[in-house]
């Protein structure tokens, strides 16, 4: 019964992370291999525990295997700490420890010369993977939002590893201080909305066990009660999502955050943080389908997100940038598909509902081994030119040669290009964000609005992610930053060669029974994920006998197209080009449609106007009231002054003053009192 | 035969040692010369900190630990030397030894070593005083005898200010106890004219008539009493003794005065007010939840605006000590519990960041924060100290403060439902939104970012053996208590106003 042994599974990362920290410097290599073999451990573990889930008969009916501790326990309410195990967390634990073992792999090559912040470096990241294992494990609300703050603090940390003693000067450190700041307050915001929704649901529930909420006969209850408050929780729920998974309009600490290493960034965007939002829309799905507009809502906001941010990544001269703008969008398409699906089921239309749970998850994992791939590569790349800036790039196809054919892969998956994981998930999201238009009755037509959006998203996926490969690896003049450039080591090579497979060949698990585990059902008065989803057989005569498949396969090509002919063959002069005269959209997008400047003025007036104010209320009117009044007792300024002196004969007058002042009030109260009684 | 009969055996009075043995380690240190002083006070402190341990290890029933002498009986006023403690006494005794022995290590005064050490000796004593007196003569002389070594600290060992700043804090909160004690001899003799004549101080004799209170007296007197409390506290608008007091004390006194000092407030509200008058607070609970939400807004807003590393916690903990008054507003079992639980909490996590400030002062040379920056490169240790005091206190989940935060919070909530408003849980949360800010904001401009050229740093020196030691354990407790607050719930669950709730 491995399953008992499940807590090691967060519990091995942790480990590695105090030995990495309380040993790793006095070691060259800052304990690098505790921390793979912490991830490793955790992969094995999960695999382990997650054959045994799936296959012991005890949980054929998919029902969670829990185990709980109690961890507090305040008069009626008792609040559990321990571990929750369903298809999904199988899901996200194997993937997470995999990807995050492959990361640290490579980050043994990349952080080779990063001298002894190497230690702190394996350290957090050994934290970070721990804290998501234990995120997507939690078998409550309460412990998931305890790592999911940790998750926060990590990221922070990260991003602003470099926020001192940075290598390319101080300017960079500034930037990354700033950025890590904005990603941990960005995502607080998010944060706080999440423990507001975790109050409501404590209070309606008396509970925040997954156990419980989860149940069909308790959300009735409740629901019978007062139907708004679950409404009212999974919104706020929701806000944590959109400031965790950088949704629109919480989503611009995330291109910010590039300022961290490459390797974090690929952590942040694959294996862990930005996924966490996801994993909560995917977990709290019971409660957010009592609610038809609250799926709207999401989906809404997912498809805005999607579109937004892919039109920022069209111009962008920065590699790493691209591939951040490109995370927000994906991760906007998950969303939209969890609430497509799940405004299929909250307006109560039967089989075609699975869809969207099931490709939302499913675009999760397959986005998980595709962007860990880029990011790797982006890595690579910047590892060997020693800049971000496409700009400077060019020709590298044959200095690189694993590299570009392994970034390639991971941009056609991206792209959707047939046959490759992103194929098969992006297809099945637009097939549920249709059934969203068409499904109901009457019909919708914001999912009609929303599948052009995701239509068109598609389009510019496509293109800007070759416009980035074409820009770094194609055209025949190499750039100005690519003359010492040489392929990476093996042990950066190796993990990219690993993730290219998994690009390729995870869109099939669909069809060997990840469709009938990822999906969302009721069994016996309880909402649990798995049961019996699509069939592989109808999902695939769906995908290949729908005209849209092949729209969208045809707007990507076009995209792929476009792209070639416009940077393949750039010369050194037109890709120079950033002193040209740009027109409105371009310096839109530029701006980042001015977001960064709303989020300063926020802060600007909501903090910092409001502290001044605050601070000279403090210091004239509060303070002066008090120094006034003892000037106005002792007799001026003058004897404030010699007060001040500190000679004990002054304290004498005092002393006699506020005495005769206190036996004044002591008769006028007793007198009071007297009188009253 | 239990185990605690065997190490705490019961003919000695426990109690009473926690107040004579500082009182004697005190007396020598005064006497004392050089470094010896500090040895001395440590030896001292150190045995105090272990024996206010042993009464969480190995008594079981707090109640048999309770002293109780005869001293002042004429008359029909009756004074006794009462010493008794539940479970937030308990929890107070304990954060008092222990941080006490913590700054004692802490400390490298090198100016009149003896004075500065037995004056914190002698803080201890009135410390442990207020937090195991049930007698409430002695309460209040406990609660003087804590104010004149804190005076002492600040006019002798603080900064240019200090000589303002100590008188300031002197008066401010002189008046204060003074209305307190208006306050404590309107109840214990109108107590004493309900139950037949005799004007007891013991805390048991007046519990026994405070059921006899007419509404209007409850009200006038949990006024008084609130008032006197409250400025200890402190709470807007009565707090502007503090920042000056802190800015200017030395880190010692800076780490007792807002760890366990400013707490004296809180155990009075809960221990005084809430326990023997709950018309009173219930009349009161509108105004308690006013004060209490401007304190943690006014507080949190004020920090983004100071300059001063040191002012900034200082109104931090004006806005955490608001955060502990809006829980024991709350007249619940969760809002009392976790209030207390967030006096405990700060106590520990304020003391990292006062002693992070004093090292910030003292090694650097300079707290105002635009003349720092990348600090982290020179003095790793110290940023990461920094960084855990600043998420603890921010309210990092798995660390202490969260689970009081969020208790609190919660409770708050559930009052709010009560009255159907809310929506009002917004401000609370926008205080935690605040509270990151200005740490967040205080960390990029002083240990991260470009390093600073304004001041020198070519001879700083990161934290020195001691003051490593002092602040991981203290690091270490914060994790331990965040991860497993019910060894404090379960200690809490024991104190005597959780029994007279309705």
């Amino acid at each position: 019964m491995i399953i008992e042994y499940a807590w090691l599974i967060p519990f091995i990362p942790l480990m590695a992370f105090i030995i990495v920290g309380l040993f790793g410097k006095k070691t060259k290599g800052g304990l690098g291999s505790v921390a793979i073999i912490g991830a490793l451990l955790a992969f094995v573990l999960s695999l382990l525990v997650s054959y045994e889930y799936l296959t012991d008969a005890a949980y054929a009916d998919h029902l969670p295997y829990v185990l709980d501790l109690e961890w507090l326990s305040i008069g009626s309410v008792t609040l559990n700490f321990g571990i929750y195990i369903d298809s999904l967390t199988c899901l996200m634990m194997v993937f997470s420890s995999f990807i995050s073992m492959l990361i640290f792999v490579y980050s043994v090559g990349y952080m080779k010369d990063q001298g002894q912040k190497k230690r702190r470096y394996f350290a957090e990241v050994s934290l970070f993977l721990a804290a998501m294992l234990g995120l997507v494990m939690a078998s409550n609300f309460l412990e998931m939002f305890i790592f999911w703050e940790i998750v926060g603090v990590c990221s922070y940390l990260l991003i602003g590893f470099w926020s001192f003693e940075h290598p390319e000067g101080d300017e960079a450190a500034d930037n990354a201080a700033k950025a890590a700041k904005k990603a941990f307050l960005v995502t607080r915001l998010g944060d706080v909305m999440i423990m507001a929704g975790l109050f409501v649901l404590l209070y309606v529930f008396g509970s925040l066990d997954y156990t419980t909420l989860f149940d069909v006969a308790n959300i009735d209850a409740v629901m019978n009660q007062d139907p708004n408050m679950i409404m009212l929780a999974s919104l706020l729920l929701f806000g944590g999502v959109i400031g965790k998974s950088a949704q629109f309009p919480l989503h611009d600490w995330l291109p910010d955050a590039m300022a961290g290493p490459t390797t974090v960034s690929a952590l942040i965007h694959a294996a862990t943080m930005v996924k966490a939002g996801v994993y909560l829309v995917a977990r709290s799905y019971p409660l957010f389908i009592q609610s038809a507009d609250v799926m709207l809502f999401v989906a809404v906001i997912g498809g805005v997100t999607a579109l937004f941010a892919a039109t920022m990544a069209l111009n962008n001269m920065n590699i790493k940038r691209v591939l951040a703008y490109s995370t927000i969008s994906q991760l906007g398409y998950m969303i939209m598909a969890l609430g497509a699906g799940g405004y299929l089921i909250a307006s109560a239309v039967g089989v075609e509902s699975a869809m969207g749970y099931t490709s939302g998850v499913f675009h999760m994992m397959n986005h998980a081994f595709f962007k860990a791939l880029l990011f790797l590569c982006a890595g690579s790349v910047i590892h060997a030119v020693g800049t971000e800036d496409m700009r400077r790039m060019g020709g590298l196809r044959k200095k690189m040669p694993i590299t570009s054919i392994t970034m390639l892969i991971g941009s056609l998956s991206i792209a959707g290009f047939p046959l490759l994981s992103g194929f098969w998930s992006k297809d099945l999201i637009l097939e549920a964000v249709f059934a969203g238009y068409n499904g109901v009755d009457p019909v919708n037509y914001v999912f009609l609005l929303l599948f052009i959006m995701g239509i068109i998203t598609a389009f510019m996926t496509a293109f800007y992610m070759f416009r980035m490969w074409y820009m770094t690896f194609g055209g025949r003049t190499a750039g100005p930053a690519t003359e010492h450039a040489h392929e990476s080591p093996k042990s950066m090579t190796v993990p990219l060669l690993i993730l290219a497979v998994c690009a390729i060949i995870s869109g099939y698990a669909l069809f060997v029974g990840l469709n009938d585990l990822i999906t969302f059902n009721e069994i016996g008065g309880v909402y649990v994920v798995g049961g019996l989803g699509h069939s592989a057989a109808s999902i695939l005569e769906d995908i290949l006998t729908n005209i849209w498949t092949y729209v969208s396969v045809a707007v990507a090509l076009i995209g792929i197209i476009l792209a070639y002919f416009m940077y393949s063959r750039r010369s050194e002069k037109t890709r120079g080009s950033q002193d040209r005269e740009h027109g409105f959209l371009y310096n839109m997008l530029t701006a980042r449609y001015g977001f960064p400047k709303l989020y300063d003025g926020i802060a600007l007036a909501g903090g910092y106007g409001i502290a001044k104010g605050v601070d000279y209320v403090d210091r004239q009117v509060i303070d002066g009231t008090v120094n006034g009044i003892s000037n106005a007792i002792v007799g001026g300024s003058e004897s404030m002054r010699r007060m001040q002196t500190g000679y004990v004969r002054n304290y004498a007058g005092f002393v006699i003053v506020g005495v005769i002042l206190l036996v004044a009030v002591l008769c006028a109260v007793f007198y009071f009192i007297g009188g009253g009684l | 035969m239990s185990l605690f009969s065997w190490i705490l055996p019961e003919n000695i009075p426990w109690l009473t040692l926690l107040l004579i043995i500082p009182l004697i380690g005190a007396m020598i240190t005064l006497v004392m010369k050089g470094r010896n002083a500090k040895y001395v006070a440590g030896g001292f402190s150190l045995v105090t900190m272990i024996l206010s341990f042993m009464l969480f290890l190995f008594v079981d029933d707090l109640s048999t630990m309770s002293e109780n002498i005869a001293w002042i009986d004429v008359m029909g006023v009756k004074i006794s030397y009462a010493l008794g403690i539940d479970g937030l006494s308990l929890l107070m005794v304990g954060l008092t030894g222990l941080l006490v022995f913590l700054v004692t290590v802490f400390s490298t005064e090198k100016e009149r070593p003896n004075l500065f050490f037995a004056m914190l000796l002698i803080m201890e004593v009135g410390l442990m005083g207020v937090y195991m007196a049930q007698d409430y003569f002695l309460f209040y002389v406990m609660w003087e005898v804590t104010l004149i070594p804190m005076y002492f600290m600040i006019s002798w060992f603080g900064g240019p200010r200090r000589h303002y700043a100590s008188i300031k804090f002197f008066i401010y909160t002189h008046v204060a106890s003074l209305i307190m004690l208006i306050g404590i001899f309107a109840m214990v003799f109108q107590a004493g004219a309900l139950s037949g004549g005799t004007a007891d101080f013991s805390f048991a004799a007046v519990s026994a008539a405070a059921g006899g209170f007419t509404e209007m007296f409850q009200i006038l007197v949990f006024g008084l009493l609130f008032f006197g409390f409250a400025v200890k506290m402190p709470v807007v608008p009565f707090h502007t003794w503090l920042p000056d007091a802190h800015v200017e004390a030395p880190t010692a006194g800076s780490v007792l005065l807002a760890a366990v000092m400013l707490k004296m407030g809180s155990y009075g509200i809960i221990r005084v007010c809430i326990e023997n008058f709950q018309l009173g607070a219930e009349w009161w609970q509108p105004v308690m939840i006013v004060i209490a939400l401007v304190s943690i807004l006014y507080g949190a807003w004020a920090c983004i605006a100071q300059k001063d590393l040191k002012k900034m916690v200082a109104f931090s903990s004006i806005s955490h000590m608001g955060m502990v008054l809006l829980g024991i507003a709350m007249l619940s079992e969760w809002g009392l519990m976790f209030a207390m639980f967030q006096m405990f909490a700060h106590g520990l996590i304020t003391a990292v960041l006062f002693m992070v400030c004093g090292i910030t002062g003292h090694n650097v040379g300079t707290r105002e924060i635009p003349l720092l920056g990348g600090l982290a490169g020179k003095m790793p240790k110290y940023a990461g100290f920094m960084v855990f005091g600043f998420l603890a206190s921010l309210g990092l989940p798995g660390l202490v403060g969260f689970v009081a935060e969020f208790g609190i919070m919660y409770s708050f909530y559930e009052y709010l439902a009560g009255v159907d408003m809310i929506y009002l849980i917004a401000l609370v949360l926008l205080s935690l939104m605040l509270t990151a800010g200005y740490y967040m904001w205080a960390m990029q401009r002083t240990i991260f970012g470009r390093e600073t050229k304004k001041v020198d740093l070519s001879e700083v020196k990161d934290t020195n053996r001691a003051e490593t030691a002092v602040l991981v354990v203290l690091c270490a407790l914060i994790v331990l208590f965040g991860v497993m607050p019910s060894l404090v719930t379960d200690v809490l669950g024991s104190a005597a106003v959780l029994g007279v709730l309705p």
